[in-house]
């Protein structure tokens, strides 16, 4: 692909809506104007009027953190958490490691081992949150959507491990049903079914 | 076989030269051509199953395999084109068929032929079903095989069958239910070797190490140490795959051990026997454990070690030993010494000529007083190959009959326990006879050892139209008591025949111990044990005896192997602890006070060990002696009543291999044929209890069916550093065997 699509800043018919913005004063007499206009004029005045009447009706805007916090984008990249299946609550990771592999930071490490049914199990899994730098690519390989980002951005503890072992970053089992599908960074696009190539079944 | 002119051709445009005997793909891989491959293996002949190497010459129609085509003179080779492209494709897509997709899980992601070439080729959907038979995941032992992701290449039923010689696995066709089989029908689990060399050669992950199984993704094996296995005189090259303990555990393990499978083939000790690192005392690094180390050597009067050490530890002892005047005993390396000293005075050479090479390309093999399948697993392959290459007749000399030869040994004799002596005789006598007189009653000899003379007459009539002969001498000879008049029989068949002597000594080291050390005859006083028992023991050995030192696995230093090779052993995990270096210097305090071991190197072989690469020790010509000429043999003895054999197993060669693979110890088992258990009145499974130099033995008695005459095999390697007294004595001993009522 050519960049010229990119380079094309010829906005054409698209719904952009264009601002009508006064044009600037050139002339000192013209600015003079515009200082007075807005000094003594009534712009200074409808401003403070709006502050008072907000405050006499007692409706704050402000966000009220950390008592309040505002919800955050879905593809926004905080510290990880590892999903669960919806149906079974089985975890999702298989253990495929590829992760462990993309990381650029090289701070994912898990331990696998053959569990009682002889399937593959992640014992253990771990980030190093002091170097992962949150550039998203375990939660883009992951074939599984196991380990995906959160919105937990405030990385505040008393202690470095406390974010980064499997136990902090999995689903618990009794709030399985509090989990959503992730929507953001490496999940499946709305029309991935669109996208797959079938292949062919003998039965 | 007959040498042909060369043969020019040309692939690509391209002039080449082909040898006599080699295929088109030969002549490619020799000159950088790239010709795609999945059943192709360097050390078997050539399987043409996948059909992937197809190439076009021109003016013929169809394509050709060019792994199994000889050229022709002038024919032009395309080893890429539009339409073999398009067919290689279509091989692929049809290996896909029903491939389950779980590289998510397969061991073999990463380093997988099947994912690699589907790569390669562009594979990027299916176009072809059909219905899956339900499939199995088969547990073999040591080996499991899945056979949904087996794709049929081949390779591993052929090195089996032709590297290995167990023939213990096959394939058995039938469209899409083929897979690979076990021979035995009658057992779920594979009694082969256990070499594991049909899981390195398995192009996909249908073959794994059940130990190996799920314990980590390949690709984080980051940390690849070439090294050398320690566990035989072979001193196979081996990579030592290493990685962090776990996610919490920095500490590094070794996970598993790879080889060049292309190649080459290792055995199941040196595959799965690798987990046997030490770990320091942890007062290693404190003075008072340092000093009481240095005291033990200076009260001592004597030390006690075994050849599974290397050359520079070897060096260093010597050193101590002309510091403090101490003794240095080693009874296996003073035996081997003693032989080697007569076989010299009577060959006029310091060394048997004999290689591991000469057995491969042997057309008369015979192999006297050694059970090689466990002694050295090479020498066997390697007569497995001359077998399967050159059809060599393959005589085996040993009072243990050996079933897993069966396939390739075309005359067994079994002769009399003790009479090894007798043996040699009468294979000089039936090899040189024409040349030389020796003094021998041929009558009475045959008959104590039950060695017949039309046995003997067909090794020689063999012989006679045999053009290159190896005679494999293994370490029952080396430490029988008349092992002088065996080595100056062995002697005088080098000097006077082209019949090529090889010497399977018993430990990893003993040649190396052998030519470095000045050796004792018997302990005395005080003694320090070395890797051995004694009043002080410093060990390698985990956590066993007074002072700890590093593992084989944890150290640099050389070996000298059964090719008279030197070979490097590299550090896979570190030890961070003091080793015999450290002590030595303390005692030393001379000004050439060495910083690391490995500066012994030079002292030894004159070059540094970082610039030490393929050297050869060779053998010097010295004088003949006249009174080293063979001695009659007198009256041989006679060995009545029980009778064990103190051997190896296919995977427990050593202490150290044992705790490696955490053999459970208490399950060792004595292997008798039926005959034995009738003559000694037990009966599988029966808990039997004897003893040996002392030590006393409790096993469990199991009855193998294949076994035949009446000495049962005994494996000593659980009897931690004991285990070496044992095995360095002449291996059949007397018992009483007393059953335990339970
Ligand atoms: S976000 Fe990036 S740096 Fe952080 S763990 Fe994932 S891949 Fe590694
Ligand atoms: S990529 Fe996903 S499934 Fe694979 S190991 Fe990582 S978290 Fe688990
Ligand atoms: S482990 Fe070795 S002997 Fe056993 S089946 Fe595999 S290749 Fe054959
Ligand atoms: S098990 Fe592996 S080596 Fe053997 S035939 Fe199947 S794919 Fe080939
Ligand atoms: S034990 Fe001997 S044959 Fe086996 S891998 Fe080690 S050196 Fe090679
Ligand atoms: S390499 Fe020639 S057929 Fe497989």
């Amino acid at each position: 692909m050519s960049l010229d699509a990119f380079k094309n800043r010829n906005i054409g018919s698209q719904n952009y809506v264009p601002v009508n913005i006064e044009s600037y004063p050139t002339t000192g007499w013209d600015k003079f104007k515009q200082v007075v206009k807005r000094g003594i004029g009534k712009e200074l005045f409808v401003g403070l009027w709006v502050v008072l009447r907000e405050m006499l009706k007692f409706k704050i805007h402000t966000v009220q953190y950390p008592s309040e916090v505002l919800p955050i984008g879905p593809r926004y990249r905080a510290v990880h958490k590892l999903l669960r299946l919806l149906e079974s609550g089985n975890e999702r990771c298989i253990g495929c490691g590829l992760c462990e592999k993309i990381c650029v930071a090289d701070c994912i490490r898990m331990d696998t081992r053959v569990d009682e049914n002889s399937r593959k199990e992640v014992v253990e899994y771990s980030i190093n949150l002091g170097r992962c730098i949150f550039c998203g690519y375990c939660a883009e390989v992951c074939p599984e959507l196991a380990i995906v980002h959160g919105s937990r951005y405030e990385n505040v503890s008393e202690q470095r491990a406390h974010f980064v072992i499997k136990d902090d970053m999995l689903t618990p089992i009794d709030f399985l049903k509090q989990q959503k599908e992730f929507p953001g960074f490496g999940a499946l696009s709305p029309n991935a079914d669109q996208l797959v190539k079938k292949t062919p079944l003998a039965y | 076989m007959k040498t042909k002119k060369d043969i020019k051709f040309f692939i690509n445009d391209r002039e080449v030269v082909a040898k006599a005997g080699e295929t088109i793909l030969n002549v490619a891989r020799r000159e950088n051509i790239y010709i795609p491959t999945m059943c192709y293996l360097e050390k078997v002949n050539p399987i043409a199953s996948c059909r992937l190497c197809l190439v076009d010459v021109e003016g013929s129609k169809g394509s050709i395999l060019s792994c199994q085509t000889k050229p022709t003179e002038n024919i032009r080779v395309k080893t890429d084109s539009a339409h073999l492209y398009k067919q290689r494709q279509n091989i692929m897509k049809l290996y896909d068929v029903n491939h389950p997709l779980e590289c998510g899980v397969c061991d073999k992601s990463g380093a997988c032929d099947l994912q690699n070439k589907n790569i390669e080729f562009g594979i990027d959907c299916q176009d072809f079903a059909v219905k899956e038979p339900h499939r199995k995941i088969e547990n073999w032992g040591k080996i499991q095989y899945d056979p949904s992701l087996c794709i049929l290449c081949e390779k591993c039923v052929s090195t089996c069958n032709q590297a290995i010689g167990d023939d213990a696995i096959e394939l058995k066709f039938g469209g899409y239910s083929s897979s690979v089989f076990l021979k035995n029908k009658n057992s779920k689990t594979l009694e082969c070797s256990t070499c594991g060399e049909c899981i390195a050669v398995c192009p996909v992950g249908a073959l794994i190490s059940t130990d190996f199984k799920y314990s980590s993704n390949i690709w984080e094996l980051n940390k690849i140490i070439p090294s050398i296995c320690s566990h035989c005189s072979a001193g196979c090259e081996i990579n030592y795959e290493v990685k962090h303990s776990s996610t919490l555990n920095h500490e590094s393990k070794i996970y598993r051990v790879t080889n060049d499978f292309e190649n080459s083939s290792i055995c199941g000790a040196g595959r799965f026997g690798f987990n046997f690192a030490n770990n320091p005392h942890e007062s290693n690094l404190k003075n008072k454990k340092f000093d009481e180390v240095v005291n033990a050597l200076k009260k001592a009067e004597t030390i006690i070690f075994n050849s599974q050490i290397t050359n520079e530890e070897a060096f260093i002892l010597q050193k101590l030993k002309e510091k403090l005047g101490l003794k240095l005993v080693n009874y296996e390396a003073l035996n081997l010494q003693k032989f080697l000293n007569a076989f010299g005075r009577s060959s006029g050479e310091t060394l048997p000529n004999g290689k591991i090479e000469d057995v491969e390309n042997a057309d008369q093999i015979i192999v006297v007083g050694s059970r090689i399948i466990v002694e050295n697993p090479i020498v066997r392959y390697a007569m497995t190959k001359a077998f399967k290459n050159n059809r060599a007749f393959i005589t085996y000399m040993h009072p243990v009959y050996e079933h897993l030869l069966h396939n390739v040994v075309r005359q067994f004799i079994r002769y009399e326990v003790g009479t090894e002596e007798g043996v040699i005789a009468l294979l000089a006598e039936a090899l040189l006879g024409q040349v030389l007189k020796f003094d021998l009653d041929v009558g009475y000899v045959s008959g104590e050892t039950n060695v017949g003379e039309e046995e003997l007459e067909k090794i020689f009539s063999i012989g006679k139209k045999s053009k290159k002969r190896v005679l494999i001498i293994g370490s029952d000879l080396i430490a029988h008591v008349k092992r002088e008049n065996i080595a100056r029989f062995l002697g005088v068949i080098q000097k006077f025949s082209n019949i090529r002597i090889l010497l399977v000594p018993e430990e990893s080291n003993s040649l190396g111990v052998a030519k470095i050390c000045q050796l004792d005859e018997k302990e005395s006083g005080n003694t320090v044990g070395y890797n051995m028992n004694g009043n002080y023991i410093i060990s390698s050995l985990k956590n066993i005896g007074n002072f700890y030192i590093p593992a084989l696995n944890q150290q640099e230093g050389t070996f000298i192997n059964i090719d008279q090779k030197v070979k490097k052993l590299n550090v896979a995990v570190p030890f961070n602890g003091l080793s015999l270096n450290d002590i030595a210097n303390k005692i030393l305090n001379d000004k050439n006070k060495k910083q690391n071991t490995i500066e012994y190197t030079k002292n030894i072989f004159g070059i540094d060990f970082d610039s030490l690469e393929n050297m050869q020790i060779e053998s010097q010509e010295i004088e003949i002696d006249c009174n080293e000429m063979p001695h009659e043999i007198s009256k041989l003895p006679t060995f009545d009543g029980t009778l064990v054999y103190n051997s190896r197993t296919f995977l427990e060669f050593n202490p150290f291999s044992a705790i490696s693979q955490n053999v459970n110890i208490n399950e060792t088992v004595l292997i008798g044929s039926e005959q034995f258990a009738t003559a000694g009145k037990i009966s599988d499974g029966d808990e039997v209890e004897f003893e040996i130099l002392g030590e006393k033995f409790r096993r469990k008695f199991k009855i193998d069916r294949n076994m035949r005459g009446v000495i049962a095999l005994n494996p000593v390697f659980d009897k931690s550093l004991k285990s070496y007294l044992l095995s360095s004595i002449y291996k059949f001993q007397k018992v009483k065997i007393v059953k335990v009522a339970i």
